[in-house]
């Protein structure tokens, strides 16, 4: 009986799709059953022995199976209060490039986020990376690229420091793994980027930010660099004036917690959620800015927010702006590429500020909802060779043919020029408290950022600030156990907080729409000044509301309620500098003061907290070699 | 546009059953799932939990099984997805371990199996000054395995982990072909006997299931098929680290180079040794009540067992 002594650990189903299936098929099947078959045989008989023998999983081997008690894995041991010299607060790019940049320099470094570090933000990141790799190409072309971008509002040491940094940061990733396009000599290839007089944006095909973020994870874990996943941090621990810890809420108990260290990082990305409809991941929400605010550091530059031209669908989603790089049109109701009339060289491949300005101009002038993308001229396949996520989005997510179709686009948030002002090493007016990336200020970007130097902003100087976060001496922690307890009592009154009709999603959303309709590309003093007085207001709600979900495990209601508590001072922020600043310069364009004004406004805004709202300052620009002049494209 | 989303509800604290809750919605016209997830928790019910991030499709956060498929919530659109009553049902994806509502555990799922494929390039020369100098082609693989934004749908989808969650999985054999194809690694060799080890590529049963669940059309199940490609190319048996694993395989191959079936009792016998057979009386006892034990070694050979024969000495040819 051979084919019966063969067969007879198979499963009935198995046998009969071998029968009947064509030769190919058959043998593909009676595979399939051998292995599964041999498997189960052998997991029944002495399943033991067996799983001593394979791979063993970090977690201990076979502690997956057993890790299903019901508390989960988070909720076994933890130390009563960690501790580390460096806490990184935001696993996104430029976080987990200080936690690096710490950890080799031999500091006990962790991270501590909202998000598992592959799901932040920075991998939406699709463009490049800018640096002067090619034999054409210098350092001071892409500083003078940068700093004319800007509108001459970027301070040009800082400037030429990153740009001088470009080509050793990329090539690190490279050797880390990302794996870079190359050219036809098996160099590292680069594409234009608007605003750039060189192609000079090193890429992964339409997904550079999301191969960064993959390898920089990558080397986080060969560090062995502890990461604290699905915490919130919700308050700096003050000591002195000086940071010594957090206080985080962990998403999976609900507990609040306390985390102290010699140095935080605050790595907590921009704040574009503050506006309705936006191209930002729900996290960011401003909390790393919100935070450094209350705790004393001021901030800068907070009207510069960029709006993107590609902005599709109601709820926000961006096209990567390679689309106008390979030459691709924006044209008006009428048909006419109207970027001509605002940058008569360059048309579409001005920078964004330029390009965003000119779609909402004629939105709002031709009472229209969205100018047209049209990408119907370009070689289909090149964009499918060259952005291949990108033409699979248009096609579910516009919902148009982009081979057949103008594509519906607006301008919509994206990322926020201004944040926490840091020095070149990322230090904040507070003391032992480092800010980087999105949430950060360098001044680089000015009033309007090229694409291709936000990922290279988080590397360079997201490296500078753990570097310079390592060698911050111990604080004290004296006052912790008070702070902590503070907190935990903040929180149980907001969960407990009996709710009346007022609910914060609506709050968020009229906050949204609020900012979008008058902080938004377009702007002018009364509409600022309405935009404070509701902001105030909003503000009075929120404090009323609260929150009507009561459990402790993943109470999202919670986090949200908390997020626009930072939103809210964020946008108060905002609407104050866009205020103060009366001209217009880059991404602000004050529609009552239409022109720039380098006598009075080549200065940064500085926001510093007061209880009754932000007091104003200024600060002058670093001019180094370029005078400010005409910006023609 | 109005659509009723039936919602997986179930709170391990509370205890109960988990439930399908109803919410009856008014959308806008290019709304997606995650947009109608967002208005519940804002507007309706403040105690549904939901991962999500990016809302553009790049991180994966927001996985969820929508109609009985495992989608994106947030590039999946209402108005396509709801039945002609207007119903979209949002639940965990299978196979999963569901901490609140729509959050599951993906640690267990993914994170400690990504994690356990050492994932980070150990490169083999290092010129810190410039970069590797490669051709294109040669990286275009390592992309394409990068493409994966870790949504787990292949291993939702894989026929083995039901049975065995110890198994890596495609999507973090995926990530292990990502290294074992990058020009500039340098442990292709260590890599590949790590995961020839049991719960590694071996233990594939090649369904293809992987590669209809991928959204980004990676082919996990194929990256599979090439590392075991490249295991046998560079003449790495399986199961180096462990005697018994390399006797189960190498006992496995010959009896279907001898015969063309498989011998189970000469797989047990070379397996266990004389002296450990004896464990497993009780199953052979068991066995042998039901007529089913094997007589080792008198096997008849299947119709056309010589060609099977002859595949073996070619392959074995190729391999060094």
């Amino acid at each position: 009986m051979p084919a019966e002594g063969s067969t007879r650990w198979f499963p009935p189903a198995a046998d009969s799709q071998a029968e009947t299936g064509d030769q190919v098929n058959s043998c593909v099947a009676v595979s399939w059953a051998i292995t599964l078959a041999c498997r189960l045989a052998l997991s029944m008989q002495a399943g033991k022995q067996w799983r001593h023998g394979g791979l063993s999983l970090p977690a201990a081997g076979g502690s997956i199976p057993a890790a299903q008690t019901p508390q989960g894995k988070r909720e076994t041991k933890r130390e009563p209060m960690p501790k580390h010299s460096v806490l990184v607060v935001g696993a996104g790019i430029a976080g987990m490039r200080a936690a690096l940049a710490a950890s080799e320099r031999g500091s006990d470094v962790a991270l501590i986020s909202k998000v598992h570090p592959l799901r932040t933000h920075g991998g939406t990141s699709q463009g490049g990376i800018n640096a002067a790799l090619h034999a054409e190409d210098r350092a001071d072309l892409h500083a003078m690229d940068t700093v004319k971008g800007g509108d001459y509002l970027g301070d040009q040491d800082v400037v030429e420091l990153l740009t001088g940094a470009a080509p050793r940061a990329v090539i690190a990733l490279d050797h880390w793994g990302v794996p870079f396009n190359r050219d036809a000599h098996g160099r590292l290839d680069a594409r234009r980027l608007c605003g750039a007089t060189r192609p000079r944006a090193c890429f992964v095909d339409d997904m550079t930010g999301h191969a960064t973020l993959q390898v920089l994870y990558e080397q986080v874990l060969k560090a062995g660099i502890r990461a604290y996943e699905e915490w919130v941090v919700t308050r700096l621990l003050l000591d002195d004036g000086a940071c010594v810890g957090v206080v985080a809420i962990e998403l999976a108990s609900g507990a609040v917690e306390a985390f102290a260290a010699n140095a935080v990082v605050l790595a907590t990305g921009g704040c574009a959620r503050v506006y309705e409809p936006t191209g930002a991941a729900y996290g960011v929400a401003g909390d790393g800015v919100a935070l450094a605010y209350r705790a004393g550091a001021p901030l800068m530059d907070m009207e510069m927010v960029q709006f993107h031209p590609l902005g599709i669908r109601g709820s926000g989603m961006i096209l990567t702006e390679a689309l106008l790089g390979l030459g691709g049109h924006l044209v008006n109701g009428g048909g006419e590429r109207f970027t001509l009339k605002y940058a008569p060289t360059l048309g579409e491949r001005a920078p964004r500020d330029i390009v965003a300005r000119a779609a909402e101009e004629e939105i709002v002038s031709g009472r229209a909802e969205f100018v047209a993308l049209d990408l119907r001229h370009l070689k289909g396949d090149e964009v499918k060779r060259q952005l291949p996520l990108t033409s699979h989005i248009v096609k579910t997510q516009a919902g148009v043919d982009p081979a057949k179709e103008t594509v519906p686009v607006r301008p919509v948030a994206h990322r926020t020029m201004g944040g926490i002002h840091v020095s070149r090493d990322g230090a904040t007016g507070v003391t032992g408290l480092y800010a980087t990336g999105g949430c950060a200020a360098t001044g680089v970007h000015g009033a309007n950022a090229l694409g291709g130097n936000w990922l290279l902003e988080a590397l360079v100087f997201g490296e500078r600030a753990g570097l310079a976060a390592a060698q911050q001496g111990p604080g004290s922690a004296r006052a912790v156990d008070a702070q902590l307890e503070d907190e935990r009592r903040r929180i149980a009154e907001i969960v407990d907080r009996s709710t009346g009709p007022e609910r914060a999603g609506a709050i968020r959303s009229e906050l949204g729409r609020l900012m979008r309709r008058h902080v938004g590309p377009l702007r002018d003093a009364s509409g600022l000044q309405e935009a404070a007085n509701e902001i105030h207001d909003l503000g009075a709600r929120h404090r009323r509301a609260g929150i009507t979900n009561k459990g402790r495990r993943y109470n999202y209601e919670l986090i949200a309620f908390l997020e626009l508590e930072s939103l809210l001072t964020v946008g108060g922020v905002i609407a104050a500098a866009a205020g103060f600043r009366e001209e217009s310069r880059g991404a602000h364009l004050r529609q009552d003061r239409p022109a720039r004004d380098d006598a009075r406004w080549l200065v940064h805004t500085l926001s510093s907290f007061r209880p009754d709202g932000p007091a104003m300052t200024s600060k002058p620009v670093v001019i180094t070699g370029w005078k400010p002049e005409g910006r023609r494209y | 546009m109005q659509a009723t989303l039936k919602v997986y509800r179930h709170d391990p604290d509370a205890g109960g059953k988990p439930t399908f809750q109803p919410y009856p919605l008014e959308l806008p016209e290019d709304a997606t799932v995650l947009d109608g997830l967002v208005k519940i928790r804002e507007e309706l019910d403040g105690t549904l939990a939901f991962r999500a991030s990016c809302n553009r499709g790049f991180c994966g956060e927001c996985t969820l099984r929508i109609n009985r498929g495992g989608r994106l919530a947030c590039m999946t659109r209402v108005a396509s997805a709801r039945t002609k009553e207007g119903e979209v049902t949002v639940e965990p994806i299978r196979n999963v371990r569901v901490l609140k509502d729509l959050v599951y555990d993906v640690d267990q799922l993914l994170w400690q199996k990504i994690k356990a494929v050492e994932p980070w390039l150990q490169p083999t020369v290092s010129q810190p000054e410039r970069e590797h100098v490669l051709s294109d082609e040669q990286l275009r693989p390592v992309r394409n395995a990068m493409r994966c934004y870790y949504c787990g749908l292949c291993d939702e989808g894989c026929s083995v982990i039901p049975f065995d969650n110890t198994f890596l999985g495609p999507a973090a054999l995926t990530k292990a072909y990502r290294f074992v194809s990058d020009p500039r690694d340098g442990a292709r060799a260590h890599r590949l006997r790590a995961i020839g080890e049991p719960r590694g590529m071996w233990d594939c049963v090649h369904c293809f299931e992987a590669d209809e669940h991928c959204p980004r059309g990676i082919d996990p199940t194929h990256r599979i098929m090439d590392l075991r490609d490249a295991a046998v190319g560079m003449g790495i048996k399986s199961g180096t680290r462990n005697p018994q694993v390399a006797r189960h395989y190498d006992s496995f191959a010959a009896s279907v180079k001898t015969s063309g079936w498989l011998d189970e009792g000469r797989l047990a016998l070379e397996t266990w040794g004389v002296r450990r057979i004896f464990d497993l009386l009780p199953v052979a006892w068991r066995a042998l009540r039901r007529g089913k034990l094997p007589t080792p070694y008198r096997h008849p050979k299947r119709p056309g067992a010589e060609r099977i024969s002859r595949i073996f000495e070619k392959v074995e040819r190729r391999s060094p």
